[in-house]
Parts: structure tokens; C-alpha cells; sequence
């Protein structure tokens, strides 16, 4: 059975204090007709609609016609757009945008989104940062306008700078309680070492103390621009009002829809590892990976259905739930783990793909045995009837987590940047129905067989497995 | 097929020509690649991988493999899309001749909820063992009389859909949500599920194994904010004749223990006489507590036909014959429950605990105390919910420290009274419990150990404060903020079902959110002032858990609420040999 809980959705794997690295869910679909023929499919949903403005910024939206909206801005700029020296500032604008802007001191911005009943909402991820706000559809321009007051005219007061210094500081302690941010934010400081990914979102604290007003104002001016921006809208939006209002309040934005948003640097990927043990904590925190493709890259798919093979699992759900997922079987035979996750981070030209775990310290050897088993055999010997099953469990899981219009928002917001369009149902349908077993040999073949993985130990990790011993398990000896 | 594109699409691929900035290093991006030279002037993906990657093996990838997302599949025409209609949301409510209610709704997408509700749930669980409704969440969706359990989630993969089973304190929510097509089998499915289940041996000790990782991880958890409700639920129980405002979801930890030493030594009799307690309760869950018509099915985003043909389906469901198993305890009537709760005088749950290291990671987290203070509030059906409602989010509150930007009710009282302007409390919220016969407004928070008294002292003369103090300005934001909460709640298929399952338990038929909303607009000052003022002359329910040196007595709580200022007497600084 699912890990997700349809009545109160589980948390899902990056969620916590900001999409630090946003799973891949190209969330999607269904088609009325069956995948393979190429017939019209009907949708029983409304189009998304996309315009792309002078300035090359985009909007797109689809209205649902409901009482309520979501509307945001997804800008394609994060932590990986930044240098050695101001790591840290994208995530620190996030913060200072809700201090104030020329037009709005902090207290009337508050006050006014309070009063509308409105939410207002942003994160920064590794590529992405995001500013959204949660409304009355008959709000919708207001909440634009104020969007686009935060983003473009926030005031970046001195004494504001110096008190959010605290609070980021303070976040800081926050993200370094949570384990899996702290092994997240270790597994990219070695996949990615000496590239922009490998930084973490908040900076370190050096740069926390020092980041100034200018360090603002540079990155805003390099990043803030017209063809990095979208503005995405979900709910009771209706698209040309939505155009109209881009128009009105970004017109300020430099850029043309000429312009090629530039690709930062390729950020390499080196296999390795990093332990910080500490026998004191009750249970270890680890993750193993190796590297995955970015978002474009049709290998995603496949990736996507391998992921599901392997699974989710936590101990509360109960053995029996999940007698159809190998390792998860595995665990709750042997008591292995308290609970796992598998991912697929996408960024724009690579990504990690592999899994989270949490488990005690005996438990370690035998549980890594067990998921390198299970990656090997999905190179190898994985079964049609598995993955016919796994493409059914992600096609639900997708679908449903498009539920509400915030989830909705997010999706087009994220597509249109990652892939310029948001892909129509049928067609992921399609996508997903051509893969088979051979194909997801052959896609995991290419990213796991004989690669070298990442390693990540928290806690008592005293079995953590020797580099080398763990890479000798990526290859099976035999004909 | 390139051909008729509609003009979206058009538009979607002017901006790719324009910037099709595949960066996926799959090979199409030939005409970019020297863009990236420019502006980047390092080297690309497609120049490292040429470098570094040697192709194996001929790739026997379909074609369609190989098409990077950004591009759209040439063969495959663009969808036809509907548009929203919000026309006919009205529930329609059937009463079958088995006393099954349905009600549905017809809602606009491609997927559907459905589940059965019963009017059932861990305060149901005096005549069972407590945590019982706990043990069948766990062991719901297992083999039944005609299914395997295996053959249950196979079907339910196929239909694209996932099931869930949820024991709340009211209620027992067994749901399924699928694409629309496959509604009909879903409801079979769940009729095999909810009455006919084996509950088998070793079904039943994954179960135990399952829920006492739940009580584990309940433990383990630096929040205990979960732990503090039960608790808080708890506290009024101790004085009711009958359990059945308190009983808690969560099994107690003890008797778990003790059944779980026991189990495998246990004579064959008397373990049979435990089974037969057991499986009787899981076959027929609305036996003993649930009459028959309390029950709910509901299903929606389906058309009329189909709709007929499962009011078919669960028309067949079985007739539950109430006699055999009423043997037990049966909840007292409605009224009586409500005429018993005024009687109830409020009391104090009160557990020491060790809370100085809870940490799970390297860093230490601060040592906390939790305490709740609870004031009787009404039911849902009472006049007065909604009110409550209002003064529920009026009061507001949560962390400190915690995500998201305006808008999560910073400038509700708990903030600006209390959070901001006591740096020590570490977080501060209100919550509002209804249940069909009583309800439970509280707050609850938690600061250092040492603070506690003072914490006492701030919740307590908040809480008098909003039967004199209240402010047009705050009353009127606390308003519009409950409009846009229900509605915004109301966007998830899932909250609309249970929504919807819960009114028609409750009152047979559902309001619509328009209906509250103008309900709402309609709550005044003086309305709040009263109940506020009205819940004041309750005793209090008093929970707190942590390291509890400073905890005031209970009396001095109850006077600090009955006073004025709501001022709490200072620690006694009496006589101390020991200074």
C-alpha cells in the first residue's frame, strides 16, 4: 500500500522549512482513453494557459472557477546561482522580502494580508525561489500587486538586515534538529564538491554576519529578471485578467522574451562519502546515491517508476502494508530500519537519485546489503509485473497529490521552468506506459550499475561501510 | 499531427524556439550549446559527458524514451480540455432500507473519494479494552471473508487509487480515493473491508507490533503536542460516570505490555475467549456502539448512472443485526451525554517527565514543559460553535519561531500578547475540540520548566481577556480569517469528504461553506464577549507534562479565571527552612 495517507497527507520528503531539494513530481495526469492509442484524449480538467509577456516573462494559470486561489511567482534563481562569497543571499532575500517595501512598511504588509485572510508564502530551494500568496479569488489582483511590490521594491532596510541575521541564525539551529535536512545538506556538500551545488541554501554563518544591503540589491538586479520569472496561477484565476496584471505591475522587469536564460556552470558530480559519528544519538541517519539526470531528461521517468520499486516505508505502517515492496519486506522481517525513503532530486543537468534512511546502529550492514541488492536487481533481473505495479502506484501518487490549488500552482510554476510548458496529462500517460521492465534495466543500468555512490552517516555509524566495500556492491560478479 | 496545435500550444512553442534550453545533456540542444559558451564560458554537460562517459551497449529505449521533457511528443495530439463548472454542489443525501445513509457530491476532476464513516471511535471503547479503535486502524484493509489482502491492494493499484482507515476520538473514516471509473468496484472493495474482515493471528500481531512503534515514536518525539491532547481529554474523563468524552486514541502503554507479555503463554481458552472479544468488535463494528444508521457512504465526482448502480451495491450490504452483539455497553442517548458533560466538573492531568534531553540530533534542544488549560465549550450543532469558532482563531497563536509569512495569524492575541512580548515561551496555540455532545476550548504552551508559573499566569489572564477586551478591528480580522480558512480547507477533496461524512452523521443532511460563512459574518462582539464569558464559568481541564515543580494548584488556577484580570497568586513564599 501507498505511504501516503489520503486523508491526511504524509509529509513528503523535502517539505519542511523551504523546498530545499524539490523532489521530482512532474504531477500530473490521466487520460480518458487507454495510454497507447494516439487518439484525442479528453481531460476532465481545465487547460493551463501560458502567455509569454514583452518582457519574457511568463504566465501561465488554469482556472478552476473555485471560490479561492493560489497565485506566485517561481523565479529561476536559488542557492546554485550563488558564489563561495555570498552563499546565503538568495535564501536572505526570501527573508527580507516580508520586511517592507517602498510603498508598505512591514506592519501595513502584515496587517493588510491578515486582513484579506490571505497567506503569503516563500522559499528558496537549490534553483528555485519562490514567492506565493493564498487568497479569495476575488483578491487575486490585490495579491498580485503585492507580489510584485515584495519582489521588486522591498526596501532592504539596514536595521531590518541586521535583525533577520538573528532569525536566519536561529533557522539555522532549526534545519541542523532536523536530521534529514542535515544529511540532505551533507549528500550535496560531497556529490556536488567544489560546484555552487554543493552549497547549502542558508549559507554558512560567516556569510550570514556579513551578507550587506549591496550583496541584495547585485543579486536582485542579476537574477530578478523578466525570462527567469513566471508568474503561476491556480483556482479562481482567470488567465487574461492574469496577463493583464503581469503586465501591469512587471513592466518594471529588464529583459525581453528574447533572451535565453543563461545555464549556470555544469556542476560536476564525484562519488564519495562523510560520516560525523556520534555514538550519543539514538539512531543513525544516512543516505546513499548516485547521480541522477536533471529534470529534462526523459530517463526521469523510469528513474521515477525504479523509485517507486524501492519504495517508502516506515515502521508504523505495519508489516503487512507493504508485502508487495521487496525491501520493505526486508525490513520488517528483519526489523531493519525505522523507516526509508527513496528520492530523486532533480536539478536542471544532473540530479541525485538513491535513499534516505533511518535506522539503529546494529542494523546498518544489513539494511545497506539489502537496498544494494535491490538497486542491483532492478539493473538486472526486475520483473515486468513490478513494474507494471510501480507505474500504476506513481501515476496515483502524482495525480492525486494535485489536490487543491496551491499544490496545483506549484506544479505549473515549477514545470514552466523546468520545462518551459507544463505537459499535458495524456501525454506523461503515454510516457509512462512506454516504460517496461527492459527499459528500466536499462535506464538504472546507466545511472547505477558500477557508479560510484555518495554516502552520508549520522550518528552512531560505527557499520558504516567502508567506501570501497559499499562500491563493490554496485556491481554484481556474474555472467 | 504537428499541425493542428491549438494556439496554447503554439504559444508554449514560440517560447521554446526561442529558448529551448535543454540542459539535459541529451543531445537535441545543438543550437544552444554555443550560447552556453558564451555565458558561461566553462565547459558544458554534453562536452563532459562526451569526455567521460563511454557508451556500452546499443540502447533499445522506445522512441518516445528519448524525447526530452521539454519537448512535446510529435505523435501524440494535445489533450482536449474540459472547463470548471461549479454548477450543482449540492449533497444529495439517501437513506437505504438497511439504514445506510449516502451522500454525495458531485465535484469537478477526474478523481473521487469515497469511504464509509461510522459513527464510532476510540471514546466508544468502555465496554473494550482502550486503544481497540487503534488496533483496527491498523489491522483494517487485511484478509477478509471472500478478499486476500493481497487481492485488495492489487485491485486497488489497478484502479489507480489508495486506501487509508483513520480512528479518531468520533469516529472511524475507512476511504478510498480512485479515478471515477473505478468507483464501483472501490465500493465493494470497502464493503468486503469494513464487514467482512478475518482479522487473522498474524494480521493481529503485526498490529501490535505497528502500534506500539506509534506509542514509541509518540514518545520519542520532541513534539508533544499530540501527547498533551490526550492528555487534556483525558483530564475530564476521570470525573464522568461515563468515558465517553475521554478516551484516548492511544492504547494504553502498560496494558499493551502486559497483553503483549501474555499473549504467547496465554492457555488456549482464555486466548480464545480474547480473540473471539476482539474479532467480534472487528466483524462488526457497527454492532455494539454504531446502530446501523449511523453509518455513512459517500461518494462523488461520479455521473447519476453510476451513482444508481452503487446505491445498488450498497444496498446489498449486510443488514446488521443489532441484537447479537449488544451485550455490552451502549453509549447513552445524545441528550443524555450533553445533560451529563454540565455536570462534569473539570480536573488536572498532571505527569512528570524528564524532558531535558529530547534532542534526536547532535544539538540540544531547549528543556520544555507543556501545559494546557481547557475551558468547556459547546457542541457542534450548539448556536453558540461558531462563536467559538471565531474566538478560536481570534486567539490564534503557534511557535515562536516558526515557518511561513503573513498571513499565519500574527496578529492574533497569542502573538501579540504573549509570543512577542514573552520571549521565553517557546510556543503558545489555540485549538477548539467539538465533539456531538461537548466540546473543549484550550490553549496550550510550553516553556522552560522554571517559567511555568508565570506561563500559568499568562494563559490564564488571556483567557479572561476575551470575555471583556475583545476589539472590533481584531474581531472583524479573526472573521474574514475563518471565511478563508474553511473555504481554503475546503479545496482538498479529502477535507470535503470528511466534511461532508461528519455533517451527515450529525445532522443528515450537509450546509454548504456559503452557509457558514454567512453565519460567520454575523458573529458580533457582544456574542463573543458572552461565550467567552459563559466558558469562564466552567471548571478548567488542566494538562501538563514535563518537569512540573511550578505548577499551581489547581484551585489557584480556577481562582486566577474567576477573577477579573484573570491574576494568578503568586508562588507561596512562605516559610522555608531550607532557603
Amino acid at each position: 500500500m501507498m505511504a501516503s495517507r489520503i486523508l491526511r497527507p504524509a509529509g513528503k520528503l523535502f517539505t519542511k522549512y523551504s523546498n530545499r531539494a524539490s523532489s521530482v513530481q512532474p504531477a500530473l495526469w490521466r487520460s480518458a482513453s487507454t495510454a497507447l492509442d494516439y487518439e484525442q484524449a479528453v481531460l476532465n480538467v481545465p487547460a493551463t494557459r501560458l502567455t509569454v509577456l514583452d518582457n519574457g516573462m511568463k504566465v501561465a494559470s488554469e482556472d478552476s472557477g473555485a471560490p479561492t486561489a493560489t497565485v506566485g511567482l517561481w523565479i529561476d534563481t536559488g542557492s546554485r546561482h550563488e558564489t563561495e562569497r555570498n552563499n546565503g543571499v538568495a535564501h536572505f532575500l526570501e527573508h527580507m522580502a516580508f520586511k517592507g517595501t517602498n510603498k508598505r512598511s512591514q506592519t501595513d504588509l502584515e496587517l493588510e494580508v491578515e486582513n484579506m485572510g490571505a497567506h503569503l508564502n516563500a522559499y528558496t530551494s537549490r534553483e528555485q525561489t519562490v514567492f506565493y500568496a493564498k487568497c479569495f479569488s476575488q483578491d487575486v489582483p490585490r495579491a498580485v500587486e503585492i507580489l510584485s511590490d515584495i519582489v521588486q521594491n522591498s526596501k532592504l532596510g539596514e536595521a531590518e538586515i541586521e535583525r533577520e541575521r538573528g532569525v536566519i541564525l536561529r533557522e539555522m539551529q532549526e534545519v541542523e534538529g532536523n536530521m534529514q535536512e542535515v544529511v540532505f545538506d551533507h549528500l550535496h556538500a560531497i556529490a556536488f564538491q567544489g560546484t555552487p551545488l554543493a552549497q547549502t541554501i542558508l549559507g554558512p554563518t560567516k556569510n550570514i554576519q556579513s551578507i550587506s544591503r549591496r550583496d541584495l540589491v547585485d543579486y536582485i538586479q542579476a537574477h530578478y529578471t523578466g525570462p527567469r520569472m513566471v508568474l503561476a496561477g491556480a483556482g479562481g484565476v482567470d488567465h487574461n485578467t492574469l496577463t493583464d496584471l503581469a503586465k501591469e505591475h512587471f513592466k518594471g522587469l529588464t529583459g525581453s522574451h528574447r533572451d535565453i536564460p543563461s545555464l549556470p556552470s555544469y556542476c560536476r558530480y564525484t562519488g564519495s562519502e562523510v560520516r560525523v559519528r556520534d555514538d550519543d544519538m539514538p539512531l543513525a541517519y544516512m543516505a546513499i546515491a548516485v547521480q541522477g539526470c536533471g529534470w529534462n531528461n526523459p530517463d526521469n521517468i523510469p528513474l521515477m517508476i525504479a523509485n517507486t520499486i524501492v519504495g517508502n516505508w516506515d515502521r508504523t505502517h505495519g508489516g503487512g502494508m507493504n508485502t508487495a515492496v521487496n525491501l520493505a519486506k526486508a525490513c520488517t522481517e528483519g526489523s531493519l530500519a525505522h523507516s526509508y525513503q527513496s528520492f530523486n532530486t532533480c536539478y536542471k543537468d544532473t540530479g541525485l537519485w538513491g535513499i534516505y534512511f533511518v535506522t539503529e546502529k546494529m542494523k546498518i550492514i544489513d539494511l545497506v546489503f539489502n537496498i544494494q541488492h535491490e538497486w542491483m536487481r532492478l539493473c538486472e533481473t526486475v520483473t515486468d509485473f513490478e513494474v507494471e505495479r510501480a507505474k500504476n502506484m506513481l501515476r496515483t501518487n502524482m495525480l492525486l497529490q494535485l489536490d487543491g490549488t496551491t499544490p496545483i500552482c506549484e506544479d505549473i510554476g515549477r514545470q514552466i521552468l523546468c520545462y518551459g510548458r507544463r505537459i499535458p496529462f495524456s501525454e506523461l500517460d503515454a510516457r509512462i506506459a512506454a516504460v517496461n521492465a527492459e527499459v528500466v534495466r536499462e535506464v538504472c543500468t546507466k545511472y547505477i550499475y558500477d557508479k560510484c555512490p555518495v554516502q552520508v552517516g549520522v550518528g552512531p555509524i560505527e557499520q558504516m561501510r567502508d567506501y570501497n566495500n559499499l562500491r563493490s556492491g554496485f556491481y554484481w560478479l556474474r555472467i | 499531427l504537428y499541425k493542428n496545435k491549438a494556439g496554447l500550444q503554439n504559444q508554449a512553442q514560440l517560447w521554446r524556439q526561442l529558448s529551448s534550453s535543454s540542459g539535459s545533456g541529451s543531445g537535441t540542444a545543438t543550437t544552444t550549446s554555443t550560447t552556453y559558451h558564451t555565458a558561461t564560458q566553462t565547459e558544458t554537460l554534453s562536452d563532459y559527458q562526451s569526455k567521460h562517459t563511454q557508451p556500452v551497449f546499443e540502447s533499445k529505449l522506445p522512441d518516445i524514451a528519448k524525447i526530452p521533457l521539454s519537448e512535446p511528443v510529435p505523435w501524440i495530439p494535445p489533450p482536449k480540455y474540459s472547463t470548471a463548472s461549479e454548477s450543482n454542489t449540492a449533497t444529495r443525501v439517501t437513506t437505504l432500507d438497511n439504514g445506510i445513509r449516502v451522500a454525495s457530491e458531485p465535484k469537478f476532476g477526474s478523481f473521487c473519494t469515497v469511504g464509509v464513516v461510522l459513527d464510532s471511535g476510540s471514546r466508544y471503547e468502555v465496554a473494550y479494552p482502550s486503544g481497540i479503535s487503534h488496533f483496527l486502524e491498523k489491522l483494517a484493509f487485511g484478509d477478509t471473508l471472500n478478499m486476500k489482502r493481497e487481492q485488495i491492494m492489487n485491485t486497488v493499484e489497478k484502479l489507480g487509487g489508495i486506501v487509508d482507515c483513520q480512528t479518531l476520538r468520533d469516529a472511524v473514516i475507512y476511504a478510498a480515493s480512485v479515478e471515477s471509473k473505478g468507483l464501483e468496484r472501490i465500493v465493494e472493495l470497502l464493503s468486503e473491508v469494513v464487514w467482512r474482515p478475518l482479522i487473522t493471528q498474524p494480521e493481529f500481531e503485526m498490529a501490535q507490533v505497528a502500534v506500539s512503534f506509534d506509542l514509541e515514536n509518540l514518545a520519542l518525539r520532541p513534539e508533544k503536542d499530540a501527547l498533551l491532547m490526550e492528555m487534556i481529554h483525558k483530564a475530564p474523563a476521570g470525573r464522568m460516570k461515563f468515558a465517553n468524552n475521554g478516551a484516548t486514541r492511544w492504547p494504553n502503554l502498560d496494558w499493551m505490555e502486559a497483553f503483549m507479555v501474555r499473549s504467547p503463554r496465554v492457555p488456549e481458552a482464555i486466548w480464545n475467549e480474547v480473540w473471539e472479544d476482539w474479532s467480534a468488535l472487528g466483524k462488526n463494528k457497527p454492532g455494539p456502539a454504531q446502530p446501523p444508521d449511523q453509518v455513512v457512504v459517500w461518494v462523488r465526482g461520479c455521473d447519476h448512472a453510476l451513482e444508481e448502480r452503487v446505491v445498488d451495491t450498497i444496498e446489498s450490504f449486510p443488514r446488521v443485526d443489532r441484537s447479537c452483539h449488544c451485550a455490552g455497553w451502549r453509549p447513552p442517548s445524545i441528550e443524555t451525554r450533553r445533560k451529563l458533560v454540565r455536570e462534569r466538573s473539570g480536573s488536572c492531568a498532571a505527569e512528570e517527565a524528564d524532558l531535558s534531553k529530547v534532542s534526536l540530533g547532535v544539538n540540544p534542544l531547549p528543556e520544555l514543559c507543556h501545559l494546557v488549560v481547557g475551558l468547556e465549550s459547546v457542541h457542534h450543532q450548539h448556536s453558540d460553535f461558531v462563536t467559538i469558532c471565531v474566538l478560536n482563531v481570534l486567539m490564534g497563536g503557534g511557535g515562536s519561531f516558526s515557518a511561513g509569512g503573513p498571513g499565519k495569524g500574527m496578529y492574533t492575541r497569542l502573538y501579540t500578547n504573549v509570543l512577542n512580548k514573552h520571549h521565553w515561551i517557546h510556543n503558545a496555540v489555540a485549538v477548539n475540540h467539538a465533539y456531538s455532545d461537548c466540546g473543549l476550548f484550550c490553549i496550550l504552551a510550553s516553556a522552560h520548566p522554571s517559567h511555568l508559573h508565570d506561563l500559568t499566569g499568562v494563559l490564564t489572564r488571556e483567557l479572561v481577556a476575551m470575555s471583556n477586551a475583545v476589539t472590533t478591528d481584531e474581531l472583524q480580522r479573526a472573521k474574514t480569517q475563518l471565511q478563508s480558512m474553511v473555504l481554503m480547507n475546503l479545496e482538498s477533496r479529502p477535507v470535503i469528504f470528511e466534511d461532508m461524512a461528519r455533517q451527515v452523521l450529525a445532522t443528515g443532511n450537509r450546509k454548504q461553506p456559503t452557509y457558514f460563512s454567512e453565519l460567520i459574518s454575523k458573529v458580533t462582539l457582544d456574542d463573543v464577549h458572552r461565550v467567552a464569558g459563559q466558558m469562564l464559568t466552567s471548571k478548567p481541564s488542566i494538562a501538563a507534562y514535563g518537569s512540573l515543580d511550578k505548577l499551581p494548584s489547581r484551585q489557584d488556577i480556577e481562582a486566577a479565571l474567576a477573577d477579573k484580570a484573570g491574576r494568578l497568586k503568586s508562588p507561596r513564599s512562605g516559610y522555608s527552612l531550607f532557603r
